[in-house]
């Protein structure tokens, strides 16, 4: 701990080069705790859910496939459950804006039930529950999209020949993790709208989402709602919101190797910038290494040295990086790019995931530089001038 | 001006330090061409897929296939309007087609995903003139039975030669597997079309009319034509840009690469100044000397960025280089995610065209200036007899 005053000293020596190369790793590390983040994201909003019992049912064949809304009320039935609601999307195109964003027919008296971490203010929920075409919107979205209570929403039916005119009703806020994103709206007028257009598509329930009574009866009941229609006209196959949400990242393809792969880029790209920027170092202190060691320094504190110094110089990087990322992106929504989305922050794990990397990175780029810089011969290095 | 060779020694003197830029700058690089080559792979998938006179019939406010209906009398109508292409057989080139989704698991993988099934008629061949079918044979009308993509076949259980999957409960038999040269055809099953709709229960309409105008002005004309016949009420686009909105809604995919790319260059300018002013600080009797000897201020500074750049385009050649070997390598890298526009696979290989490694390079000639910027410019303002006091 004593030598902390002359590490310091040391890395600022130099300012220019620690900075910049504290600045390449924290500008490096950005796109990286992106990446990260999301995937990260997609794991915080699984667990956070989980303590909400919740299992989506899904036709067998897949989100394509057909879910008669009398369903609804047979899952309801099943023991174990608690309550059970449609949830129809109607992907519709709102305005002219090419990105879609989640658009849900369903039921407003049980809705609160099934999402009991969204919280509307109980007038807005009253309002919402009597108005047939009024919607409920997600904070996120209305903020984005700059709606308020009483906003006309026309959407253009794209799956479906129908186009529905809402009226804002409620905003809904919830958790971080909570998808703030979502519109949803009266599957009665939805399902009218289709009857009146005499389209064949009418009474499709989506998917169904039921909330069981405790956390030990969700395989049960998944068990018994897949039997119960395994011999129907549209078999089931129930799975819990956790897996329903990951099925939609495996959907998108390898992307977590996508992003490993980057990674791993990114960081050997840094342990090069990184480690040459040591390397200099090491090369232009070379007679004063000597000189430490002839006044009876002795390998392993040049050694250690050396690595605190890289160290101190990732954790710089890693510092910015990280916690900067965090805070840059509390101030900037993503979501608001691609609604789709839903929300989009960096957790704190992320983000200090990021400085320990940086630190990681600083450790694996020293190593040589200090390694050399142990070994320099005493004689030599008194003689050299650089 | 200080010849070239004076830059080249430059750096070999200073092995190490060189060698460790040019290997990050590599990798920058090497990330960079990734993203824009998954990005650019996307896009061309599907703009392959347009032939420049053909028109999708779709219903009306519907922008994919998938959800679209085209009733056989509208169909029937749109098929005897004048300006529509004849094949050799005098037979208008007009095809209706049914899109269902398969739901199937990828190879190695649990989760299942939606494929799209296309049900074709006699004339859907000729409107795609790049199938060939590599294994197997072709599709027998009126039987169960499939023919698959190679790039589906691969990334798919059930899709091998041979093999049988559910479509709505009813079972196909894959019996051949083709080959398109790119495009969206290759994240395609094809079936017969009155088979697949006996199974769907889709009898009545059809998901979309492709036909290929006889000309640009039959094309616009007929897509005016149906667009505003009240009977027929559909409508109609070309197919170049059917693609071109299903690639807008994968916008994210290329902001993100985008991004990546952005920061990635600029972190890496700051290595690059670092690596130039180290040069620079233990060259500067050097520069000094090259001051004596008549060198202006100017060429001072061209030599050092000059120097910056040729360790930059040194990156970037290692950088592409490694791109194509793990292409090579890999034999194309191949890969699939799911269209957003219509929740259905979609199979593509990165795209690592010249254009791509040119923008790679573009990224490190831009690394090169900046970031050696600086540094060149400490260079120049050196005064000389410090320089040449300098140990």
């Amino acid at each position: 701990m004593k030598y902390l005053p002359l590490i310091l000293r040391n890395v600022f020596r130099n300012k220019v080069r620690s900075i910049f190369t504290g600045i390449s790793i924290a500008i490096s590390l950005f796109p990286l705790m992106l990446l990260y983040a999301f995937l990260d994201l997609q794991d915080d909003m699984a667990s956070s859910t989980a303590q909400y019992n919740r299992v989506a049912v899904l036709h067998e064949g897949g989100l394509a496939g057909q879910l008669p809304i009398a369903y609804v009320d047979r899952v309801r039935r099943q023991p174990g459950v608690k309550d059970a609601i449609p949830l129809s999307w109607f992907g519709g195109n709102y305005r002219e804006e090419k990105t879609q964003f989640a658009q849900f027919a369903t039921d407003p008296k049980v809705f609160f039930e099934i999402y009991p971490e969204y919280a509307c203010p109980p007038d807005q929920i009253a309002a919402w529950q009597s108005d047939k075409t009024g919607c409920l919107v997600g904070s996120v979205i209305a903020e984005n999209k700059g709606w308020k209570i009483g906003d006309k929403i026309p959407l253009q039916g794209n799956i479906y020949p129908v186009d529905l005119e809402l009226t804002v009703r409620g905003i809904y806020d919830g958790p971080d993790t909570a998808d703030r994103s979502w519109l949803v709206f009266h599957f009665d007028y939805f399902d009218e709208s289709l009857k009146e257009a005499r389209t064949p598509n009418s009474g499709n329930a989506g998917i169904i989402m039921l909330r069981t009574e405790s956390a030990s009866k969700m395989s049960p009941v998944m068990q018994s709602i897949e039997s119960a229609f395994a011999s129907s006209d549209a078999p089931v196959k129930p799975m819990t919101e956790k897996e329903f949400g990951a099925s939609f990242l495996e959907m998108m393809g390898n992307v977590r190797g996508f992003i490993r792969m980057t990674a791993t880029a990114i960081v050997i790209a840094l342990i090069c910038v990184a480690a040459n920027t040591m390397a200099m170092a090491v090369r232009e202190r070379t007679r004063e290494i000597a000189l430490f060691k002839a006044i009876g320094f002795n390998r392993n504190t040049i050694l250690g040295m050396f690595l605190a110094e890289s160290i101190a110089i990732g954790l710089l990087g890693g510092l910015i990086g990280g916690i900067g990322t965090k805070f840059l992106f509390s101030l900037i929504d993503l979501s608001s790019v691609d609604p789709g989305l839903g929300m989009f922050y960096v957790p704190w794990r992320t983000a200090l995931w990021g400085v320990a990397l940086a630190a990681a990175i600083g450790l694996f780029s020293g190593l040589i530089p200090a390694w050399r810089a142990a070994n320099v011969s005493v004689i030599e290095g008194l003689r050299k001038v650089v | 001006m200080v010849p070239l060779k004076y830059n080249i020694r430059s750096l070999r003197a200073r092995k190490v330090g060189s060698l460790m830029t040019i290997f990050g700058i590599g990798m920058v690089v090497w990330a960079s061409i990734f993203a824009f080559g998954l990005s650019s792979g996307l896009d061309k998938t599907l703009e392959i897929a347009a032939e420049p006179l053909d028109v999708i019939v779709l219903r009306k406010g519907s922008t994919s296939e998938a959800v679209s209906a085209v009733t056989e009398k509208a169909a029937r109508d749109i098929k005897a309007l004048p300006g529509i292409a004849t094949g050799s057989d005098g037979q208008p080139l007009a095809a209706s087609e049914l899109v269902v989704f398969a739901y199937l698991p990828r190879r190695g993988a649990d989760i299942k995903v939606n494929v799209s099934v296309r049900g074709v008629d006699a004339v859907s061949r000729a409107l795609r003139k790049e199938m060939t079918i590599v294994e197997g044979r072709e599709l027998k009308p009126g039987v169960r039975e499939a023919i698959v993509s190679r790039a589906m076949s691969n990334r798919f259980q059930n899709l091998g030669l041979g093999d049988k999957f559910k479509v709505d409960g009813g079972e196909f038999e894959v019996v051949g597997i083709f080959e398109a040269g790119g495009g969206a055809v290759e994240s395609e099953i094809w079936t017969d079309q009155r088979v697949l709709a006996q199974i769907a229960k889709r009898t009545g309409a059809m998901s979309s009319l492709q036909f290929r105008a006889a000309s640009v002005a039959d094309q616009e004309r007929l897509i005016e034509r149906i667009k505003n016949d009240e009977q027929i009420d559909l409508g109609a686009l070309t197919e170049k840009q059917y693609y071109a909105e299903q690639a807008a809604q994968s916008g994210l995919i290329k902001f993100v690469g985008y991004i990546i790319a952005f920061v990635l260059t600029i972190g890496a300018m700051f290595a690059v100044a670092n690596t130039m002013y180290g040069a620079i600080a233990s060259r500067a009797r050097e520069i000094g000397t090259l001051r004596a000897l008549g060198f202006g201020r100017f060429s001072i500074l061209t030599a050092f960025m000059l120097e910056s750049l040729l360790l930059c385009l040194a990156g970037a050649a290692l950088g592409c280089l490694a791109a194509l070997a793990v292409n090579f390598l890999l034999g194309g890298i191949q890969t699939g995610t799911m269209n957003p526009g219509t929740f259905t696979e979609v199979a593509f290989s990165f795209d690592f065209g010249p254009k791509i490694l040119l923008q790679g390079i573009f990224l490190a000639i831009v690394m090169g200036l900046i970031g050696g910027f600086l540094p060149a410019f400490r260079a120049v303002r050196m005064k000389v007899v410090d320089a040449l006091r300098e140990v």
